[in-house]
């Protein structure tokens, strides 16, 4: 039985699983397996994992379509690991990632979830020069609420008791068991990590280092802000009665930085409308995020004011910047 | 052995759960072959051990670092005497929603179970959640599933239909989630449906206002009889946010009535013998799980009518086992 199972969701991935699973094959920590969970891809996915087949750590498990958490729930049915991660097909994995976690989780028999910041990427694979660099300490179920320090779902490394724990088969669904809600096509993430913090006693920490490489592909997330909202909201209406008492001291604070994210999306998107929309929606919710997080909201708000008056968006103006002078660096890791 | 002397400790004296167990050890003959039992009640940490000497001490007692010394205190002033802790409050639901320093948390529950030559615990969940968190070993650990005398509830008559009155026994309290199905009940349709709340505690006017709107849902506080709420019910409901054991889904098993409950530490021991579960605490899971419970004639629920005679035995002599292991 390996040490680790990593479970790799592909939908119509032909074009970046290859490299996705070339990170996972060249983990310094050797010890593990890949299950390619591939859900109802209509493209040639399949033959580009193929020739990964002859590697006998990587395997396939193909189903018809059910979406991310249908696919990750799947993979984890088929994980025999003591420890379980998650990549999903157009991210990377730091070479020494599963090593450098695996210690971790070995060190410290309290913690059930892993976690390390990431490195965002284009679609070629270039670094954007920008990173998620999450706290990593006394994470609290508020601060998973409001800040998701496990940040993307190619970063999370679970212990397999601390997954069971969390675990459920939904009467429609018998007997297939879910870790994820496959109701949700958005959140999905959040709403397990939020779900593991409220009802179990497992430990959320995270260990230093940008250890994946997160893809933000073509035109960046997708733009449509208005459906992640209402996932979100979906998110906090199911969890609410598992503890009104949290959900009333704080939502606010978790929806002003939900809305804050929305409104760089939209700033991003060079949305104006949507993203004044935002802004000033968040402002209403809570200014929690102007005392916790200063400098970053008054970004946000400054790149929305600018957007409107001028029409250009200064977030792209900056990533220029940054593309001109920290690329040719080596990325430093901190 | 019959003259040893056995005195169970508690600090909490409201009608509930651990009163009722500890009354069901005092007065059982079969366990007074074991021993005399006796019961002390320890009010602000202060215990003096009644005169004559005492041969086991079980602690009913909840564990915290406030009373930490006043434990310490009673293990170095009776090094000799066996004793025995039963662990009625803590289990993984309550750590992840009422403790704020878990790591401190844990230090105190390891450190106050060392003062015990055995811990109990009361069901198998809360069992393997202690072993799991490496708060106790194994060899020292025993379950023993709280039970109470249930003659009575055996000989209720049995509804004879598909469930249209559902129950909510216990105490108006934010642990018990009874507001999660007072609004899941709001939602079904059902002129004939009714939801009985017996019980009282903090949450009274808050879930009074929150049933408010609906006729069907009615309030009858505390009965001192717990057949009272068993009699008038044909469905229990227990949406507990964290529950060590849950003695009335026992009961209420035993009285032949349908058992719904959350997948929640020691509630997951009910499902094991027969209750419904509700896989999360969603107001829709709930719904659905109400309305389905209308729709189906529980044709099982005789046949896994537990039965009172082997269950009290059990209980009698797993705690019989237990006690004398130790003498």
């Amino acid at each position: 039985m390996p040490r680790a199972s990593i479970v790799v969701p592909a939908f119509n991935a032909s074009a970046t699983i290859a490299e996705t699973l070339s990170s996972l094959q060249s983990q310094t920590f050797r010890d593990f397996e890949v299950i390619v969970v591939n859900d109802g891809s209509t493209d040639h996915t399949v033959d580009i994992i193929q020739p990964f087949l002859k590697d006998s750590r990587f395997h396939i498990v193909n189903q018809p379509n059910r979406g991310l958490a249908g696919a990750r729930n799947t993979g984890i049915a088929e994980a025999t690991g003591y420890y379980i991660g998650f990549c999903d097909s157009d991210d990377l994995w730091v070479a020494d990632k599963l090593a450098r976690h695996i210690l971790h989780l070995d060190l410290s028999p309290d913690v059930g979830l892993s976690y390390a910041g990431s490195i965002l990427i284009d679609g070629e694979g270039q670094p954007l020069g920008l990173k998620q660099s999450p706290r990593l300490h006394a994470i609290t179920a508020a601060e998973v609420f409001k800040r998701n320090p496990v940040g993307n779902g190619s970063v999370a490394i679970f212990r397999r008791a601390a997954l069971m724990d969390i675990a459920y088969t939904p009467q429609k669904d018998r007997p297939r068991q879910w870790f994820f809600d496959e109701t949700f096509r958005q959140s999905e993430d959040i709403e397990c990590w939020l779900r593991l913090a409220l009802t179990t006693d497992w430990e959320i920490e995270g260990i230093r280092g940008h250890l994946t490489k997160y893809r933000i592909a073509g035109g960046g997330l997708s733009a449509n802000t208005n459906k992640q909202l209402a996932s979100w909201n979906r998110m906090v209406e199911k969890l609410r009665p598992l503890s009104p008492i949290f959900f009333a001291k704080h939502e606010p604070a978790a929806r002003a930085y939900q809305l804050r994210y929305l409104a760089r999306r939209a700033v991003s998107a060079g949305d104006e409308h949507k993203a004044k929309k935002y802004a000033r929606e968040f402002l209403k919710a809570s200014f929690s995020p102007f005392f916790e997080e200063p400098l970053k909201t008054l970004t946000t708000l400054a790149a929305t004011v600018c957007l409107s008056w001028t029409g250009y968006d200064p977030m792209r103006f900056a990533a220029i910047l940054r593309r001109g002078t920290l690329n040719p660096r080596p990325q430093k890791q901190t | 052995m019959s003259h040893a002397s056995i005195l169970h400790l508690t600090d909490d004296t409201t009608p509930g759960g651990v009163m009722r167990v500890i009354d069901t050890i005092l007065s059982s003959k079969y366990l007074a072959k074991t021993g005399k039992h006796r019961m002390a009640v320890v009010e602000n940490s202060k215990l003096t051990l009644p005169k004559g000497g005492v041969d086991v001490i079980v602690s009913h007692l909840a564990l915290n670092w406030r009373n930490f010394a006043a434990r310490a205190r009673l293990r170095a002033m009776y090094p000799d005497t066996p004793m025995i802790h039963v662990e009625h409050s803590y289990t993984q639901g309550f750590v992840a929603q009422k403790v704020l320093n878990k790591t401190r948390f844990f230090s105190m529950l390891r450190s106050a179970f060392c003062l015990f030559d055995r811990v109990v615990a009361v069901s198998n969940a809360q069992k393997d959640w202690l072993i799991r968190r490496d708060l106790i070993d194994e060899d020292r650990l025993s379950v023993i599933h709280s039970s109470v005398d249930l003659t009575g509830f055996e000989t209720l008559p049995k509804p004879a239909t598909s469930p249209r009155i559902f129950g909510l026994v216990g105490r108006l309290h934010e642990q018990k989630g009874f507001d999660i199905a007072i609004r899941a009940f709001r939602e079904c349709s059902g002129l004939d449906l009714r939801l009985m709340v017996f019980g009282d505690g903090p949450l009274r006017s808050e879930l009074e206002a929150l049933a408010f709107c609906d006729p069907r849902i009615t309030f009858h506080g505390h009965c001192d009889d717990p057949l009272e709420p068993m009699r008038s019910i044909d469905a229990l409901l227990m949406p507990s946010r964290w529950e060590a054991y849950g003695l009335v889904a026992h009961e209420a098993r035993s009285a032949g009535r349908k058992v719904i409950v959350a997948t929640t530490d020691g509630l997951k021991d009910h499902i094991q013998a027969g209750a419904t579960n509700v896989h999360d605490h969603s107001i829709a899971a709930w719904k659905q799980a109400i309305i389905q419970a209308t729709q189906t004639l529980d044709k099982n629920s005789r046949n896994n009518r537990s039965n009172s005679n082997m269950e009290a035995t059990r209980f009698e002599s797993d705690w019989k086992k237990c006690l004398s292991s130790l003498q």
